[in-house]
C-alpha cells in the first residue's frame, strides 16, 4: 500500500521502522548484530511457555465472575504496580524523543506540521511502554480466545489505553519540566522522576514496614477502610481492571479517554513540543566553576593518569552519573529494612551489597572500559595496551570498594567473622564484575548507557550470574556464621562458589569470541 | 636515501577491506620534511596514516619511524610521533590543561618538560583565556588546536596530520600552517593529506599524489608540473588522477 509522503500514516511507518531496525537488525558499536539469532531464539521459546501457562490460568479461571471484588482488587493492584512501570519507562522514553533522537533535526526542518510529529513520536512512546506489558500479557488473550472465552481480549484494548495515557503524562511531565527548569536540568531530573516512578509501590511498601508497630496497625485499618468504600462493582476505581477483563462498557471508557487524552496532547502541545526541542537543542554546556588558582598535576604516572581521567570524566557528567547511581536506588529498600531491625541480618546485608556492588562495578567498567571517549588516542599512544585497560579497570573497582569500606567496617565492628566474609564476598562480587567487562565487553557509546545491555546477551548472563552466585554465596557463608548450616544449604554454598569462579573463567575463555 | 635521513618509509605496504584500501604502497618521507600526500576520496590517505600510527595492521609491507620498525617495536615508533585525525580525538568533560596532563601521561613526558609546553602551546593558539571552560563547549577550530596542543606536548619528530584544516575559520586555519610550519623550521617532519589543494601548494616541500592505494606521482611542485602540461596544483592533480 502507498502511503501519501507526509502523513501521519506515512510518518508512522517511517517511526515503526526504525523501531524494528533498532530491535532486531541494528549493529552496536562494535558492527555486531543488535539481537542475536539465540537471544531470539530464546525470547520465542519462552513466549510459547508463557502461552501453555495461560492457557492453564485461563482454563482454571473459566466461570469465575468478573466482579468479584477480590479479583478487581488484585488486578486493580496488579495494573497500579504495572501503570507505575509504564510511567517509568514512558518518561525514559519522551527523554530520548526530546534529547536523544537527532532525526528530529531534519523532521522539525521539514514542512510537516509539528503537530503530525508530535502525534508519530507519542505514538511511539506509547507503543514501545504498552510492548513488554502485551508481551507478558497477549498470551492470556490468545489462549482466550483459543479457548472462547472472549472477555480474555479485553487485555488489548486495556493495555493499550493505560500506555497510552502513561506516555501522554510522560510527554507533558518532560514538556513541563523543560519550561520550568530548562533542557539540561531536565535531562537528569527526568531520569530521577521515572526511576523513582518505577521504585515508588517498592519503596512505598517497605516505607510503611519503617513505621513503628502502632502505626503500622493504623494504616492497615485506614487502607482495609477505604477498600470497603469502593468495593461497589460499579466504582470508576475498578474501570482499568474490569476493562482488562473484557467489560465492554470499561474498554469503551478507557479506550475514548485515552484516544481524547492523546488527540488533547498532540494537538495542544505541540508547539510547546517544537519550542522544548529548540531549548534542547540550545543547551550550552554546563559551566564550570572557576578556581582561583588553576593547580595541574603534570607527571602523574601513565596509571594515575588514566585512573583520574576516567573519574573526572564520571563525575563531571551528572546525566551518566544520575544513571549509575539510580540502580542503587531499588536496593535502598532492603537496606531501610536491615538496618531498621535491631537484629542486624548480617546474610541480607551481605547479600544485597554482593549484588549492589557486582551490578554498580559492572555500569562502572562499561563507561571506563568499554566507552572510552577517544579510543584512537590511546591506541596511538607508547603505552602498554595492557597497563591502559588495568588503570580503566581500577578506575571501575576503587569507587565501589570505597562506597562500602564504611559499612564493611561497621559490619566488622559489630560482628567481626561476619564483616571479613561480607568483606570477600563484596570483593570477589567487585573484582568478578570488573573482570566479565574487562575481557567481554564491546566497544560503545556513554550516551548510550542505557542501552549496554544490548551490547550482548552472554555477556549480560555472566554479569547476572556472577551478581546472584556472590549474592547467595554470600547469604550462606554469612547464615554460618550465626548457626551451623544444613546439608541443604552446604550444597548451596558449593554451588554459589563453583558459580563465582566458573563465571569470571567462562568470561576467559570466551574472551576473544565476546569482546 | 641514506636509513638516517628517512622519517619514514613504507615498503610494499598493503591492506586490503574487501578490496584494496593501499596496494602496495612505496613511500619514503625525509626527516625535516613538509610532505602532503593529496589523492581523490577513498584513494587511501586516511587507510596509509592509520597504518602509519598503528591504528590499523597491515596485510604486507614494512612500515619504518625514523629508523625503527613498527611491528617490532611499536612503542618505541609511536613515541617519536603523534596523530592528528580530522575528528579530534579529545574529551568533552576535561579542561584543556587536563587534557593535555592526560595526553603527557600517556607519552610519559616529565612534569617540567610537559607543563611549560602546555602553555606556551595554549598561548600560542590563543586558548588560554578557555582554560576553565570545558572542551564540549569548545568550537570546531578550538577543539582542533587543542588536539594539536596535545598532538606536541611531547615534541614528535613526526607529525602526522589527516584533514587538519578542515572547518576550520581563516585565522584559526592560519594560527595551525604557522604551528606547522614552526614544527618544521625546528627540524620536525610534518606529514598532512588535505583536499585544500592550496595548502599543499604553499606549504609542502613535496607532494605525493595517490590512486587506488598507490603512489602514482611524488615530487615538487615543479616536478609535478614538468610531468604533466603545467598549470596550478590542481590542474597538476586532475591531470594524475584522471580515471582512464
Amino acid at each position: 500500500m502507498r502511503l501519501a509522503p507526509g502523513s501521519v500514516s506515512w510518518l508512522l511507518r517511517h517511526e515503526l521502522r526504525l523501531a524494528w531496525y533498532n530491535a532486531a537488525g541494528g549493529k552496536d558499536a562494535g558492527g555486531k548484530r543488535g539481537m542475536g539469532r539465540l537471544a531470539l531464539g530464546l525470547m520465542l521459546a519462552g513466549w510459547a511457555v508463557l502461552h501453555l501457562a495461560a492457557w492453564v490460568v485461563v482454563d482454571k479461571l473459566a466461570g469465575t465472575p468478573g466482579d468479584d471484588p477480590r479479583i478487581l482488587l488484585a488486578i486493580t493492584a496488579l495494573l497500579a504496580v504495572a501503570t507505575t512501570f509504564m510511567l517509568s519507562s514512558a518518561i525514559k522514553s519522551s527523554v530520548l524523543v526530546m534529547f536523544e533522537r537527532s532525526d528530529l533535526d531534519l523532521l522539525l526542518s521539514s514542512p510537516l506540521p509539528s503537530h503530525s510529529i508530535l502525534a508519530v513520536r507519542l505514538a511511539g512512546v506509547s507503543a514501545g511502554t504498552a510492548a513488554l506489558y502485551l508481551g507478558l500479557l497477549a498470551p492470556f488473550a490468545h489462549a482466550g480466545l483459543l479457548q472462547g472465552q472472549w472477555r480474555w481480549l479485553g487485555i488489548y484494548p486495556a493495555v493499550i489505553s493505560v500506555a497510552v495515557l502513561c506516555s501522554c503524562c510522560a510527554m507533558l511531565l518532560t514538556l513541563g519540566l523543560v519550561r520550568v527548569l530548562g533542557a539540561r536540568r531536565t535531562r537528569v531530573v527526568a531520569q530521577v522522576i521515572g526511576a523513582l516512578a518505577g521504585a515508588l509501590l517498592v519503596i512505598g511498601s517497605q516505607l510503611q514496614a519503617l513505621l513503628p508497630r502502632e502505626s503500622q496497625g493504623r494504616v492497615r485499618e485506614t487502607i482495609v477502610r477505604a477498600m470497603q468504600q469502593v468495593e461497589a462493582p460499579d466504582n470508576p476505581l475498578w474501570i482499568p481492571a474490569r476493562a482488562l477483563l473484557g467489560d465492554l462498557g470499561p474498554i469503551l471508557s478507557l479506550a475514548v479517554v485515552a484516544v481524547l487524552v492523546f488527540m488533547l496532547t498532540a494537538r495542544g502541545t505541540h508547539r510547546f513540543f517544537a519550542r522544548g526541542l529548540q531549548l534542547a537543542a540550545s543547551v550550552a554546556p554546563a559551566p564550570v566553576a572557576r578556581a582561583g588558582v588553576q593547580r595541574h598535576r603534570f607527571g602523574r604516572s601513565l596509571f594515575a593518569a588514566v585512573v583520574v581521567k576516567e573519574w573526572r570524566l564520571i563525575v563531571r557528567d551528572p546525566q551518566l552519573l544520575s544513571q549509575v547511581l539510580l540502580q542503587l536506588l531499588f536496593l535502598l529498600p532492603l537496606f531501610f529494612v536491615i538496618f531498621k531491625r535491631a537484629d542486624i541480618q548480617v546474610q541480607a546485608i551481605g547479600a544485597g551489597m554482593a549484588v549492589l556492588c557486582s551490578s554498580l562495578t559492572g555500569a562502572l567498567a562499561w563507561i571506563a572500559l568499554s566507552a572510552e571517549d577517544a579510543p584512537d588516542l590511546l591506541r596511538v599512544a607508547p603505552a602498554s595496551q595492557g597497563l591502559l585497560r588495568r588503570a580503566k579497570l581500577a578506575a571501575a573497582v576503587i569507587p565501589v570498594l570505597a562506597l562500602v569500606a564504611l559499612p564493611l567496617l561497621w559490619l566488622i565492628g559489630r560482628a567481626p567473622v561476619a564483616g571479613l566474609v561480607a568483606c570477600l564476598v563484596v570483593c570477589g562480587a567487585v573484582v568478578g564484575a570488573g573482570l566479565i567487562v574487562f575481557w567481554c565487553g564491546r566497544p560503545g557509546v556513554r550516551s548510550n548507557f542505557k542501552g549496554r545491555g544490548k551490547g550482548g546477551f552472554v555477556m549480560n548472563m555472566l554479569e547476572l550470574s556472577n551478581s546472584l552466585s556472590w549474592g547467595a554465596l554470600g547469604w550462606f557463608l554469612l547464615a554460618a556464621t550465626i548457626a551451623p548450616l544444613s546439608g541443604m544449604a552446604m550444597v548451596a554454598v558449593l554451588a554459589g562458589a563453583v558459580f563465582a569462579i566458573a563465571t569470571p573463567g567462562a568470561a576467559w575463555l570466551l574472551r576473544q569470541k565476546l569482546a | 636515501m641514506d636509513d638516517t635521513l628517512a622519517a619514514l618509509r613504507l615498503t610494499g605496504l598493503r591492506k586490503h577491506f574487501g578490496r584494496p584500501a593501499v596496494d602496495g604502497l612505496d613511500l619514503t618521507v625525509r626527516r625535516g620534511e613538509f610532505y602532503a600526500l593529496l589523492g581523490p576520496n577513498g584513494a587511501g590517505k586516511t587507510t596509509t596514516l592509520r597504518l602509519v600510527t598503528g591504528l590499523l595492521a597491515p596485510d604486507a609491507g614494512s612500515i619504518e619511524v625514523l629508523g625503527i620498525d613498527l611491528a617490532s617495536a611499536p612503542a618505541a615508533a609511536k613515541a617519536k610521533m603523534a596523530y592528528l585525525p580530522d575528528e579530534p580525538m579529545l574529551y568533552g568533560k576535561l579542561k584543556q590543561f587536563e587534557y593535555l596532563e592526560f595526553v603527557a601521561g600517556l607519552w610519559g613526558v616529565r612534569a617540567e618538560e610537559a607543563e611549560p609546553r602546555a602553555r606556551e602551546l595554549l598561548d600560542w593558539l590563543g586558548l588560554s583565556p578557555h582554560a576553565h571552560e570545558l572542551t564540549e563547549g569548545f568550537s570546531r577550530g578550538m577543539k582542533q588546536k587543542l588536539a594539536l596542543a596535545g598532538a606536541l606536548i611531547h615534541a614528535p619528530e613526526l607529525l602526522i596530520l589527516d584533514e587538519p584544516l578542515t572547518g576550520l575559520d581563516a585565522a584559526a586555519a592560519r594560527q595551525v600552517k604557522d604551528l606547522l610550519l614552526t614544527h618544521v623550521a625546528k627540524g620536525g617532519t610534518v606529514i598532512l593529506t588535505t583536499h585544500i589543494l592550496e595548502v599543499a601548494e604553499r606549504l609542502a616541500q613535496r607532494i605525493g599524489i595517490i590512486s587506488a592505494g598507490r603512489l602514482t606521482a611524488e615530487g615538487t611542485l615543479d616536478e609535478l608540473r614538468a610531468r604533466t602540461q603545467g598549470g596550478s596544483l590542481e590542474d597538476v592533480f586532475l591531470q594524475l588522477t584522471a580515471t582512464p
